[in-house]
């Protein structure tokens, strides 16, 4: 086959290939926002994924405020204008509401990427950057933000009780990397580490680790946030300190895998450290990734039957943005480890819901949407919980501390029940 | 251009109408929601001649949506109603003052009967909303290359060619009742939903059969008021109850079950042989899939990046393997037996036709990834990849051979017309409809999303367009809608005289959707 030279072929070589690499500045906002089709493809489900007319659409957003604005078309017609000149920023309060409802789910930029090269979910932070820049983070996000000035976490919490969920721990053998060496870092991240309600899941964490003889260690005090809520809520400046910060401090220490239990820390360590210049020397797992090995080599030794039915939520950030963007590369992520494990646990029958993988729902509980936008976080994680239900499991199992907050704020007042339920509790209760 | 030309009395006066009608939060003219209604992938808002819509309103239903169609006739403002609205040349507004009626509010599928064979939709289901809802009922509808997240209402109002079109014939002949608000605010129930708007099984009468006036050559456009509610045919489909999807976005493989579905790439030496092929398809009655299509929408389907697509174009994967190749699927109708003698006809006619089946690795690599998104499409969007966007000349509707003639001239024009148009190697769609009966073309290309290379281009086809016309070339709209279709759908047609009739009838204050169509004004 010959290479033709008389060839007609686009003048701006953006079109021959995506400019993936370097940072997402306004360039390539616009780029991405030019090139929107209008095809409507991030309102649905892929075409060939719908499986019932009931569960056909991904944007959470675009399904309960309907306007196409507000979906991730819209969003590409906004940053136009605003960049173009065509809108003002201040032209329209709603501005504010159709950046910041969104809840950064990544649903509309996985389909996106089913047919186009682009990165939306990259344009929404670039467009709520430049919203922060003029007016500010949103006032339901100052306290976030506040906190995370002040103590490097996001739940207005001393840096002291960090370490409060190792306490019940002590003396088996958690390293503190600190003062010890090791190449794991289990980072908790600040919500499980700082919610009284979800620290029994990194205890459970650790404890299966332990059991298994897992040389690992942990930051105590010394653990910032990862930079996730800052990052999503368009305050950049602060993403950036913390990430330069936690890259830094895991190079300096020797750390070559960082395992989180946390999907939200999962998908920023992973995807977006890498917008920063600092030299990453560790890989980054998800702890199912990690216990996933450990369950195939069969080093997991469960003593019950649980007799269960169970339904897996993907959480959206160790799913479909769990991996850099590579345009023409599947939209990997961890999907199939979580299910591996659920499947190894005795007695636990796995039935799925319509909407999984990349084509998953979101919970309702991410980009800020969850402390800005209650109500619309509350429905959006009810239309999750009736998806479950329709698949008759008894609880739906996730593994990611905004999930399982989200769906269990939604849960609350509704007529039927559906527990949510942290994937490594319930490896707990077998073992 | 501004988007209203009216005092904010008045704008405040028709905002008070129609949220009294639908409740405050179902009607909008604020500026980032109007923002997002006006295109845009085809020229028009590339070009700076759309505008936002002054309000954006979503109703609920028939009555709800006669309220809004007769609050535009008190105040005399254009409305456009929108199903996905992805087909922004005739739905982005391009006067001020205009009312967008988003049909969102409208998606519930009413009745899947089983036993007749048909569904009764609102405006917003998607096609894929209804494959599903079908397949799992043994059933089974087509879906345009718009890609199946496209309204089926608005799909079978609008041009209505999808892959299936051989057996199934197009859209607008599947459409059996129709639920409708005409311009001037009047219900419209057509065929059985005439004598009980619950019931949608049968499409013709009583009386004329007014369906015919939802139609132009690509649909009304929004020209003749609003469905809300529209039954339409389905059709007996062997396939698995979910549809069959491996791998993940942007790679992922679809392929039916090999007991009952089967294709075949099947090349000829010239476009003549590929149509003969065609007709003896047709003439045979097997198939439900037949498609001619054009070297540019195997690579715009296929390549999963634009790195893909060019690399592959540059290498000429598949300029040099499907040129004048047919694309034919069998399916299994009845039985496995009926499949296996459909196959055998198959055999015969390439054998016939001195047909050749594509290279293997062509087939191995194009067909798993892509064949089926001509039964359900989900990469259609694709088409806009390459360059940013596509356009098209000399679409001919007639028959199969008719279409030889008219794509063959469409080759001069796009070398003619390179650049702007891109590489695109003699861009080619030939579709067969109805057992080979009647045939649809179109030519293809793509084209660098600049205004300066549209709007060159725009302007060359125009003046193509009125060449034909001045040579009586009766043949071939193009491109698509807007000036060039305004130029040569009256004179071939004269469809502008029969839209002023219908006008007249219904639309007194000209409010439907009135520039998009032909220029009725004047
Ligand atoms: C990439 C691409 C490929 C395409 N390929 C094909 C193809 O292969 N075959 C084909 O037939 N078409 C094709 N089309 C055109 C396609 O059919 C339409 O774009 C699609 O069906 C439109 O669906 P929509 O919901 O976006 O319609 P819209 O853009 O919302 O509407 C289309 C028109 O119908 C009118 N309309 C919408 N809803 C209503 C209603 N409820 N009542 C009255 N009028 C209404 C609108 O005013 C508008 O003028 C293609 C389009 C694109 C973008
Ligand atoms: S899927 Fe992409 S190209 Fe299509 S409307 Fe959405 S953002 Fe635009
Ligand atoms: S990120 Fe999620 S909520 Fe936001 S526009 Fe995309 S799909 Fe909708």
């Amino acid at each position: 086959m010959t290479e033709n030279k008389e060839m007609l072929l686009p003048k701006d070589t953006r079109y021959l290939k995506y400019p993936a690499d370097g940072p997402f500045d306004q360039e390539k906002a616009r780029w991405t926002a030019f090139n929107c089709s209008r095809c409507s493809v991030c309102k649905w489900v892929d075409s060939w994924r719908v499986k019932s007319a009931k569960y056909a659409r991904i944007c959470p957003q675009h399904t309960k405020y309907l306007y196409d604005s507000h979906s991730g078309q819209g969003k590409c017609d906004l940053a136009l204008a605003l960049i173009d000149g065509k809108l003002q920023w201040d032209d329209d309060p709603e501005i504010k509401n159709i950046l910041f409802q969104c809840t950064m789910c990544g649903g509309c930029d996985a389909m996106d990427k089913g047919i186009r090269d682009a990165e939306l979910i990259k344009m929404y932070r670039w467009l709520r950057s430049e919203y922060v820049k003029r007016f500010g983070p949103l006032p339901e996000h100052k306290t976030m933000t506040d906190s995370i000035r002040e103590y490097d976490n996001v739940w207005l919490q001393p840096r002291l009780k960090r370490n409060n969920w190792v306490k019940e721990l002590k003396g088996m053998g958690i390293k503190d990397l600190n003062r010890e060496k090791s190449d794991i870092l289990f980072f908790a991240g600040c919500t499980y580490g700082l919610s009284d309600e979800l620290k029994g899941t990194i205890v459970n964490i650790a404890r299966i680790l332990l059991k298994n003889n897992i040389d690992f260690g942990i930051l105590g005090n010394k653990e910032l946030c990862c930079g996730s809520p800052p990052s999503k809520t368009g305050i950049l400046d602060e993403f950036e300190r913390l990430a330069v910060s936690n890259i830094k401090q895991f190079n300096a220490l020797g750390v070559k895998t960082i395992i989180t239990p946390c999907a939200g820390c999962y998908g920023t360590l992973r995807v977006e450290y890498d917008e920063i210049e600092e030299k990453k020397n560790f890989e980054v797992l998800h702890v199912a990734e990690y216990l996933d090995r450990l369950c195939q080599d069969k080093k997991i030794n469960y003593k019950k039957e649980l007799g269960i039915t169970v339904t897996w939520h993907d959480p959206c950030h160790m799913g479909r943005l769990g991996r850099p963007y590579v345009p023409g590369r599947d939209l990997e992520g961890v999907y199939e480890e979580p299910r591996n494990i659920l499947k190894s646990i005795p007695g636990v029958e796995l039935v799925e819901m319509e909407r999984i993988r990349e084509y998953a729902w979101c919970c309702g509980g991410g980009g800020g949407a969850f402390t800005g936008f209650k109500d619309f976080a509350r429905w959006t994680a009810r239309e999750r919980l009736a998806e479950a239900m329709d698949t008759g499991a008894e609880m739906v199992v996730t593994s990611c501390p905004w999930c399982e907050t989200s769906l269990r704020a939604g849960a609350a007042g509704m007529n039927e029940k559906m527990e949510t339920v942290d994937l490594f509790d319930l490896m707990v209760k077998a073992l | 251009m501004k988007n209203r030309d009216r005092n904010n009395e008045q704008h405040q006066q028709i905002l008070g109408a129609f949220q009294t009608a639908l409740g405050q939060e179902n009607v909008s003219d604020g500026p980032a929601t109007m923002n997002a209604y006006f295109g845009d992938w085809l020229p028009p808002k590339t070009l700076g001649t759309s505008v936002p819509p002054e309000f954006v309103v979503l109703p609920n239903g028939t009555m709800e949506t006669q309220a809004i169609v007769k609050i535009c006739n008190r105040f005399k403002i254009p409305f456009i109603p929108v199903g996905s609205n992805q087909w922004s040349l005739s739905s982005a507004p391009n006067r001020p003052g205009t009312v967008i009626i988003d049909c969102k509010r409208m998606g519930e599928i009413h009745e899947i009967d089983e036993k007749n064979m048909f569904a009764v939709i609102e405006p917003l289901v998607s096609l894929a909303q209804l494959h599903a809802e079908a397949n799992k009922r043994g059933l089974y509808i087509g879906s345009p290359e718009a890609s199946a997240q496209s309204s089926a209402v608005a799909g079978h109002l609008f041009q209505g060619m999808w892959g299936v079109g051989h057996r199934i014939g197009v859209a607008y002949r599947n459409i059996l009742g129709i639920e409708w608000v005409l311009p001037n605010g009047e219900i419209l129930r057509t065929g059985s939903f005439s004598q009980d708007p619950a019931c949608g099984f049968w499409g013709e009468g009583p009386g004329p059969d007014l369906r015919g006036m939802l139609r132009g050559y690509a649909g009304a456009l929004g020209g003749v008021g609003v469905v809300t509610k529209m039954a339409v045919k389905l059709h007996p489909y062997p396939g698995p109850r979910t549809w069959p999807c491996e791998g993940h976005i942007p790679n992922q493989v679809s392929i039916l079950p090999e007991d009952r579905f089967s294709w075949d790439i099947v090349k000829y030496d010239d476009l003549e042989g590929a149509i003969n092929f065609m007709y003896e398809v047709g003439r045979a009655e097997i198939a439900a899939v037949l498609q001619k299509w054009p070297t540019v929408y195997y690579a715009w389907w296929w390549a999963n990046s634009n790195e893909q697509y060019w690399e592959t174009w540059k290498k000429r994967t598949f300029q040099d393997n499907v040129k004048n190749a047919v694309g034919v699927s069998l399916w299994g109708f009845t039985s496995k037996k009926q499949f296996e003698y459909e196959k055998r006809v198959l055999e015969d006619i390439i054998e016939e036709t001195g047909g050749k089946r594509i290279p293997r690795e062509i087939y191995d690599l194009w067909v798993p990834r892509t064949a089926n998104n001509w039964i359900r499409d989900t990469n259609g969007s694709r088409m806009m990849r390459p360059s940013g966007t596509f356009l098209a000349l000399r679409l001919p509707t007639d028959t199969l051979r008719n279409s030889i003639g008219v794509v063959r001239t469409g080759y001069e024009w796009v070398n003619k017309f390179s650049p702007p148009i891109l590489d695109s190697d003699g861009p080619d769609w030939i579709g067969g409809y109805d057992f080979g009966h009647f045939g649809f073309g179109e030519t293809d290309f793509p084209v660098e999303k600049t205004p300066e290379d549209l709007g060159d281009l725009m302007n060359k086809l125009l003046g193509m367009t009125k060449e034909d016309l001045q040579n009586g070339i009766e043949n071939g709209i193009g491109p698509f809608l807007g000036g060039t279709y305004h130029a040569m759908a009256g004179k071939v047609f004269k469809y502008d005289k029969l839209l002023k009739g219908i006008k007249k009838a219904i639309d007194p204050n000209l409010v439907s959707n009135p520039p998009h169509n032909i220029p009725v004004e004047d």
